[in-house]
């Protein structure tokens, strides 16, 4: 079983307390009726989907409630880092 | 139509016990769930110190994250008052249920379904997290006293369960 670390909790806990929340830092547009329907489409739908390092929101679930964001490698599947959300990106 | 309520239970009067494990249901108890920003505002509503670590527990409260405390106490204890703080409280105690686990074996039966290293849970510690697929909170009272918050509908799976791996 993979252990994640909770930033809130501040330890290592089993994967299954977490849920998976998409990519991360995606930010919601300030003014969605300017947006034309791509650019629209493209913040709903468009994700990087890369192969290697992946900024991703995960919420720990059944443990502290949070959501936060983590780095992870898509190829591996290991976790490189975990920080609060809010944080600037690592 | 009866015209009188009754309450059923969803856990056994009756104990589990053998195996040197005894599983019983835990005695009725007030539960609020408490959401605010900080401990020191959860302290001022219940009047002394509340947690401000998550997984501590202390008077009856547990830090369950870092908005959220749990206060359990006894059953005809009165909500906490939050008039004009920052604090929301919700009444969860017929929400919830609770097994006691208790016994040498305590820490072994759970761990048939909780991904949790329980041989390294503090005393005294409560956290959040699951048998199998059912969300519990545990908390360590004593060394071989485990007691396990289960929502109502999922205690008796929950019961099923552990008294299954103790009897095994």
């Amino acid at each position: 079983m993979i252990l994640i670390h909770c930033p809130y909790c501040d330890e290592d806990r089993p994967e299954i307390e977490f849920a998976y929340g998409g990519e991360a830092h995606i930010a919601r547009p300030l003014d969605p009726s300017a947006m034309s329907d791509a650019e629209w489409e493209r913040y709903l739908f468009i994700r990087n989907n890369p192969r290697g390092r992946h900024h991703e929101r995960w919420r720990h679930s059944h443990g502290c409630g949070r959501f936060f964001n983590a780095v992870r490698d898509t190829v591996t599947d290991k976790f490189e880092t975990t920080y609060k959300a809010g944080e600037p990106r690592k | 139509m009866s015209d009188v309520l009754t309450r059923s239970e969803p856990l056994p009067a009756e104990a589990f016990s053998g195996n040197q494990v005894v599983i019983r249901a835990a005695p009725a108890m007030a539960r609020f769930s408490l959401r605010a920003r900080t401990a020191a505002e959860v302290s001022a509503v219940l009047g002394f110190e509340a947690p401000a670590k998550i997984g501590a527990t202390a008077h009856g409260v547990a830090c369950l994250g870092p908005d959220e405390w749990m206060y359990r106490g006894a059953p005809d204890a009165p909500p906490p008052v939050a008039a004009g703080q920052m604090v929301a409280i919700t009444e969860i105690s017929h929400r919830n249920t609770a097994i006691v686990v208790e016994g040498p074996r305590g820490a072994e039966v759970l761990s048939a379904g909780c991904p949790l290293d329980l041989s390294k849970f503090d005393i005294g510690r409560a956290t959040r997290t699951v048998f199998e697929t059912v969300e519990i909170i545990v908390e360590r009272e004593a060394n071989d006293r485990f007691h396990v918050e289960v929502w109502r509908s999922f205690a008796p799976w929950l019961w099923t369960a552990i008294t299954q791996v103790a009897a095994e």
